[in-house]
C-alpha cells in the first residue's frame, strides 16, 4: 500500500512537472552601446558624395584623435528634414545627431525656426575664409552657425563638337549673357537638330540660376517677405524662360534620371547647372574631349550682373546638444581649416569646398582631359568666389511650388505681370 | 562466488523487487512524460494554425486593399486621357512639349497621392518612348532596362491582366515587387504602353512581417515556385518548388494546415492562395523552434531525472527496510533448523516481520514443550519399569534362602537358621517397602550386610565382603538397593575360577558426589569400554527383578548426566564398579 502511495506521488509529481514545463523568454535585448559620452553621431544623404566625404574627414580627424568616435549615419534627404523638423518641433533632441547636413536653400527656415537648437561656430571657423556666398545661408542673427560645405556653383557644360558645328567656339561662351545663350541654342539647333537645353517643367532650378547673377532671390533680404511682384530679375528670368520655350531650344524631363539620359545621350548641347553634375556628365566616357565648362551666363541689361552664380550646395550644422563641443572640433578641424582634406576630397569624391584656401592646394590646379584639358577645378574655384550673396530665406521651396504653376500660366499666355502678381498673393497667403 | 550467490540468495527478494520498481517507475515517467509532451505538442500545433490562419486571413485582407488601390491607381491611368496623350504623341516644339511633361506630372502627383499610404512609386513608359516616374530611387530602374525586361514582354502578353512580378535586383537595387500591367486601349486593342507599380520587396514584407517571428516565417511565392517575399531575405529570389507543391495541395484539398518537411525542417504549413496576386502566401512554422519555446525538454529530463531518482531513493529505502528484516530473519531460521533448536529468532522489524518472528519463536517454544513433555513422559514410563523391576522378588531367591534355612533347621543349627530368617525378614523389609524412597547410606549398608550374610549361608563364607564407609557418608541418602546389584553380579560371576576371595564395599565422599565402590578381587572379565555390563546368567539367583544393567540406566533417570555406573575390570585382577550418585543428606522422596 504504502509501495503503492509512493509511486502515485511519483507519477503525480512527473505530471506537474510536464505541465509545468514553461519557459521564460529569452530575454537579451543586449544592446549595448559604445561610451557614448565622446561619440559624435553625424546625419547625411548621398552615400557617393557626402557620406564618401564624412568618411574622409573622419580618417583625417582619427589621425589627430585617435580616440574619437565618430558615428556617420545614411538617411534619406527627405528623412532627414522629417526628423529634424518631428524633434525639434516636439523640443527633444533625444534621438538627434550632433551635426546634420542641411540643403543651404533650406538652413533658415531652421535657424530662424530653432535659433537656440544649433551651435554657434562662429568661434571655431573663420567666415572669411568660406565663399561668401555660403554665409548668408548659413547665418542669422550675425552667427555663423553652419559651416559651409559643398559649394553649388554653377557653370556651363558645353558639347564643343556641337558648337563647332554651329560655328561657334568655347571662347564665344565667355562672359555671355542669357539671351546670347538663347542665340547660341537656335543657332545649335539649326546645325544639329539637338536641343540646347532640357528642363523640367516642374524645377525651376534655371531661373533661380538666373536671379542669383544679380543677387536677387524670391524673397527679400530679410528672408521672409516674398519679392515676386516688382522683382525685375526675377520678371527677365521668366522672360528668358519663356524665350527659350519659344526658341524651340528645349527638351523635357520629368526627372533626375531622364535629364542626365538627355546629354548623356547627346541629346541636348548644354546643360547650365550646379557643378555637382560634373560626375554624371563623365559617366558617359565616350563623350570624353568634346565637353568644355564656360561660365554661367548673366542676366543681360544688369550691370552689377556677374558670370557666376550657385545650384544647390549644403552645409554642417551642429545642434545644441550633449558633445557639441567635440561635433564642433571635428568639424573646424576638417571641413573649417584642413587644406590637405579638401585635396583628398577633389581627388576621391570630386567634391568642391567652398574653403578658400583650399584652392591653393595641388589638387585644385589639375586639368581634365575629359573637358579637353581645362581646369574645371580652378575656374569653379574662381567662380565661387564671384557669386553674389543671397538670403535664401525660409521659404524657397514654397514660393517655387506656387512659381511652377504660374509659370505655366505664363507660358499658355497670361500676363507676365499678372502671373507674378498672383504668385505674390499665394506666397504671401500661404507663408503667413 | 560462492558467497555472493549466498548473498543473492539472502537478497534476491530486495533485488528483484527494485528492479522490478525500477523499471516500472521508469517507465511510467517516459511514458507520461512522452504523452504529455504529445498532448502538448498537438495542442499547441491546434492552436498556433487556429491562430494563424487568422493571421494569414488579416495579411490577406491588407494585401487585398493593398492591390485594390494599385488596380484604382491603374485604371486611373488607363482612363487617363492626358496621360494616354503623352505617351502616343510624337514629338513637336518645345513649348507643346514642356505643357505635356507638365500635365504628365499633374496627372501622375495625383494619381501617387493615392497610393502615398504604402510606399509605391508608379512607372509609365509609352511606345512612343516617353516614360515617366513617380520616385527612381524607390525602384531605380534605366528606361531601357524596363523595356527589356521580362514583365514588360508579359504585360503584353495578358494586356488585361495586372501581374505581380518580382525584380530580383542588383547590387544598385533591392529586389522590388512590381505589378504590371499593359496601357491597352480598349476600344482598339492598341497597346500604347506599360505601367508599373513598384514597392520594395523590404515595404512589402510589412504587410506580414510583423506577424513573424523565429520559427514563424512568411514566404510568397509565385506560381513558377520563385519566392517573391519573404521575411527570410536570403530566401528572396530562390526556386522553392516542394514549397508550391504543398501550398497548392493545401489549397486543392482545403486544409487548414499540413506538416511537412520543408527547408530542411519539420515544418508546419499554412497557405492560402492570393488570386488577385497570383501568389501563394505560405506561412511555416518551425515545429523544432516553436514547440522548443513551449517545451523546454532540458528541464522536463531534468525534472523527471530529480523525481526518478527521489522515487527510487524512497524505495530503495523502504523495501530495504521491508526485505532487511525479513532476510535476517530467513537467515536465523535457517541457522536454527540446521543447528540449534532452543535458539530464539530476534523480534525486530517491520510489523510483518515481527509477528513473524514472535510467531516463530511461538512455535519454538510449544515444540519445546512438547518434547519435554515426552522426554518425561519417557522417563517416567522406564522409571516405573525399573521400580516395578526392583519391587519384584525373585521367587527362586525366596525359596533358595528358605530352602537353606529349612536344611539349617534339620541339621538344628537353630541359632543361625533364626539369624538367617532375621536377616531375610530385614531385606524383605525394606526392598518391598516405597521403592521410590531413598535410604541412608547406614540403611543400605545393613542390607547388603543382611544379602551378603544370606548368601554367605547358602554358599558357604569363601567370599568375604568388607565395608569401609566414610564416617561423614553414613546419612547420605541413596536409592534403594541400588548397590546390592553389584554384590550379587560379584558373588555370582567374580569367583567362577577362583574359590574365594573378598568383595569391597567402600563409599566415601567427593566433592557434591557420593561415590560407592564395589571391588572385588575374582576372575575380571573382558571388557574393551568396561563399561558393558554382563548380562545376567540365570534369573534364578537374583534377589529382584533389577539387573546391574538397570542400575546405570536408572541413575541416569534419576540424576542426570554426570551420575551413573563405571566399571573397570581385568582378566585375574577383579572387577571394580564405581557408582556415582549425587550426594544427598535429607531423606527426600524421589521426584517419580
Amino acid at each position: 500500500m504504502k509501495k503503492l502511495l509512493a509511486l502515485f506521488m511519483a507519477s503525480m509529481l512527473l505530471l506537474a512537472a510536464c505541465s509545468s514545463g514553461s519557459n521564460e523568454p529569452n530575454g537579451n535585448t543586449g544592446s549595448t552601446g559604445t561610451d557614448g559620452g565622446a561619440q559624435v553621431t553625424v546625419w547625411a544623404w548621398d552615400p557617393n558624395f557626402n557620406i564618401k566625404a564624412l568618411n574622409i574627414a573622419k580618417e583625417a580627424y582619427a589621425a589627430e584623435n585617435p580616440d574619437a568616435n565618430i558615428n556617420i549615419v545614411e538617411n534619406a534627404h527627405d528623412d532627414i528634414i522629417q526628423k529634424l523638423n518631428t524633434g525639434l518641433g516636439a523640443g527633444t533632441t533625444s534621438g538627434l545627431p550632433n551635426i546634420v547636413l542641411i540643403e543651404d536653400y533650406r538652413a533658415q527656415g531652421f535657424l530662424q525656426a530653432y535659433p537656440d537648437m544649433f551651435y554657434d561656430l562662429t568661434e571655431h571657423i573663420n567666415a572669411s575664409e568660406f565663399a561668401e556666398y555660403k554665409i548668408g545661408p548659413t547665418s542669422f542673427d550675425g552667427k555663423n552657425y553652419g559651416l559651409p560645405f559643398d559649394s553649388g556653383v554653377a557653370g556651363l557644360f558645353v558639347r564643343t563638337d556641337y558648337l563647332e558645328q554651329a560655328g561657334y567656339t568655347i571662347e564665344d561662351l565667355q562672359g555671355i549673357d542669357w539671351k546670347q545663350y538663347i542665340e547660341i541654342g537656335k543657332k545649335v539647333k539649326e546645325a544639329t537638330g539637338k536641343d540646347m537645353i532640357s528642363l523640367d517643367p516642374n524645377d525651376l532650378g534655371i531661373i533661380r540660376v538666373m536671379i542669383q547673377t544679380v543677387g536677387s532671390w524670391y524673397m527679400e533680404e530679410d528672408g521672409v517677405t516674398p519679392n515676386l511682384v516688382g522683382n525685375e530679375p526675377l520678371k527677365e528670368a521668366f522672360q528668358l524662360y519663356k524665350e527659350m520655350m519659344e526658341a524651340n531650344i528645349v527638351k523635357p524631363n520629368s526627372d533626375w534620371s531622364q535629364y542626365v539620359a538627355t546629354f548623356n545621350s547627346g541629346d541636348v548641347a548644354s546643360v547650365p547647372t550646379g557643378n555637382w553634375i560634373n560626375a554624371s556628365i563623365k559617366a558617359e566616357a565616350s563623350q570624353s574631349g568634346n565637353w568644355a565648362v564656360a561660365p554661367i551666363p548673366k542676366l543681360p541689361d544688369h550691370p552689377d550682373a556677374v558670370n557666376a552664380s550657385n545650384l544647390g550646395g549644403s552645409s554642417w550644422y551642429v545642434l545644441n546638444i550633449p558633445g557639441k563641443e567635440q561635433a564642433a572640433d571635428f568639424l573646424a578641424k576638417t571641413f573649417g581649416s584642413n587644406v590637405d582634406f579638401y585635396q583628398q576630397l577633389i581627388t576621391e569624391v570630386g567634391a568642391i569646398g567652398t574653403y578658400i584656401p583650399a584652392a591653393d592646394g595641388e589638387a585644385y590646379k589639375a586639368t581634365d582631359e575629359f573637358y579637353g584639358g581645362q581646369s574645371t577645378i580652378t575656374d569653379f574655384a574662381a567662380w565661387t568666389e564671384q557669386i553674389p550673396r543671397v538670403n535664401y530665406g525660409m521659404h524657397t521651396y514654397a514660393i517655387e511650388d506656387i512659381l511652377v504653376v504660374e509659370m505655366q500660366n505664363f507660358l499658355n499666355g497670361k500676363d507676365l505681370d499678372k502671373v507674378l502678381e498672383d504668385a505674390q498673393n499665394q506666397a504671401v497667403a500661404q507663408i503667413r | 562466488m560462492r558467497r555472493f550467490l549466498d548473498r543473492f540468495k539472502f537478497h534476491g527478494l530486495f533485488v528483484k523487487m527494485f528492479i522490478i520498481m525500477v523499471v516500472s517507475i521508469i517507465a511510467v515517467s517516459i511514458l507520461i512524460t512522452w504523452s504529455t509532451i504529445r498532448i502538448s505538442e498537438r495542442l499547441f500545433i491546434e492552436t498556433f494554425s487556429i491562430t494563424n490562419s487568422k493571421v494569414i486571413s488579416q495579411i490577406n485582407s491588407g494585401l487585398e486593399s493593398f492591390n485594390y488601390s494599385i488596380i484604382t491607381a491603374s485604371s486611373n491611368i488607363l482612363q487617363n486621357g492626358t496621360i494616354k496623350r503623352f505617351l502616343t504623341e510624337g514629338d513637336s516644339d518645345s513649348l507643346t512639349m514642356f505643357k505635356a511633361f507638365y500635365n504628365m506630372n499633374l496627372q501622375m502627383m495625383q494619381i501617387t497621392s493615392n497610393l502615398d499610404a504604402y510606399e509605391v512609386s508608379i512607372n509609365v513608359i509609352g511606345m512612343n518612348g516617353r516614360s515617366y516616374a513617380s520616385n527612381r530611387s524607390n525602384w531605380p530602374i534605366s528606361d531601357n532596362e524596363l523595356k527589356q525586361h521580362d514583365m514588360t514582354a508579359y504585360t503584353h502578353q495578358q494586356p488585361k491582366r495586372l501581374l505581380y512580378h518580382l525584380d530580383h535586383g542588383d547590387e544598385h537595387r533591392e529586389p522590388t515587387i512590381v505589378a504590371a500591367k499593359a496601357l491597352m486601349d480598349r476600344a482598339t486593342g492598341n497597346i500604347y504602353g506599360s505601367m508599373y507599380f513598384a514597392i520594395r520587396e523590404s515595404e512589402f514584407r510589412r504587410f506580414y512581417a510583423s506577424y513573424t517571428s523565429i520559427g514563424n516565417d512568411v514566404i510568397v511565392l509565385n506560381r513558377s515556385g520563385v519566392i517573391v517575399s519573404s521575411n527570410q531575405v536570403n530566401l528572396i529570389g530562390q526556386k522553392a518548388n516542394d514549397l508550391l507543391a504543398h501550398a497548392i495541395e493545401l489549397e486543392e484539398q482545403a486544409l487548414e494546415y499540413k506538416d511537412a518537411y520543408v527547408m530542411g525542417k519539420e515544418q508546419i504549413v499554412l497557405s492560402d492562395y492570393l488570386s488577385s496576386y497570383d501568389l501563394y502566401l505560405v506561412n511555416l512554422i518551425d515545429k523544432q523552434l516553436a514547440l522548443g519555446q513551449l517545451i523546454d525538454t532540458k528541464a522536463i529530463v531534468l525534472i523527471c531525472i530529480a523525481i526518478v531518482t527521489g522515487a527510487l531513493i524512497i524505495v530503495f529505502l523502504i523495501s530495504r527496510r521491508l526485505t532487511k528484516s525479513l532476510t535476517r530473519l530467513v537467515k536465523q531460521i535457517a541457522n536454527i533448523s540446521k543447528y540449534e533448536f532452543d535458539h530464539y529468532v530476534t523480534v525486530s522489524g517491520s510489523y510483518e516481520t515481527r509477528q513473524l518472528a514472535q510467531a516463530f519463536n511461538s512455535m519454538l517454544d510449544e515444540l519445546h514443550d512438547y518434547v519435554k513433555e515426552l522426554v518425561q513422559t519417557q522417563k517416567r514410563q522406564r522409571n516405573a519399569e525399573l521400580a516395578a523391576l526392583q519391587r519384584q522378588i525373585n521367587p527362586h531367591f525366596l525359596y533358595n534362602t528358605l530352602a537353606s534355612i529349612k536344611i539349617m533347621v534339620q541339621q538344628s543349627s537353630k541359632e543361625k537358621a533364626a539369624e538367617t530368617i532375621n536377616a531375610l525378614i530385614s531385606l524383605l523389609q525394606n526392598a518391598i517397602g516405597n521403592v521410590n524412597e531413598t535410604i541412608s547410606v547406614e540403611q543400605e549398608l545393613v542390607n547388603l550386610k543382611n544379602y551378603a550374610f544370606i548368601n554367605q549361608v547358602r554358599y558357604g563364607d569363601r567370599i568375604k565382603v568388607s565395608y569401609f564407609v566414610a564416617p561423614d557418608c553414613m546419612e547420605a541418602q541413596v536409592p534403594k538397593l541400588i548397590i546390592q546389584p553389584f554384590i550379587e553380579n560379584a558373588f555370582f560371576h567374580a569367583f567362577n575360577i577362583k574359590p574365594e576371595g573378598y568383595i569391597y564395599v567402600m563409599i566415601s565422599r567427593e566433592s557434591e558426589a557420593l561415590i560407592c565402590e564395589v571391588a572385588d578381587n575374582g576372575d575380571g572379565m573382558r571388557s574393551e569400554a568396561g563399561r558393558k555390563l554382563p548380562k545376567s546368567q540365570s534369573k534364578r539367583q537374583l534377589f529382584t527383578g533389577i539387573g546391574v544393567r538397570n542400575v546405570h540406566e536408572r541413575l541416569l533417570l534419576l540424576y542426570g548426566e554426570p551420575y551413573g555406573v563405571t566399571i573397570t575390570s581385568e582378566i585375574g585382577g577383579g572387577t571394580r564398579v564405581r557408582i556415582k550418585l549425587p550426594f544427598i543428606q535429607t531423606k527426600e522422596k524421589t521426584k517419580f
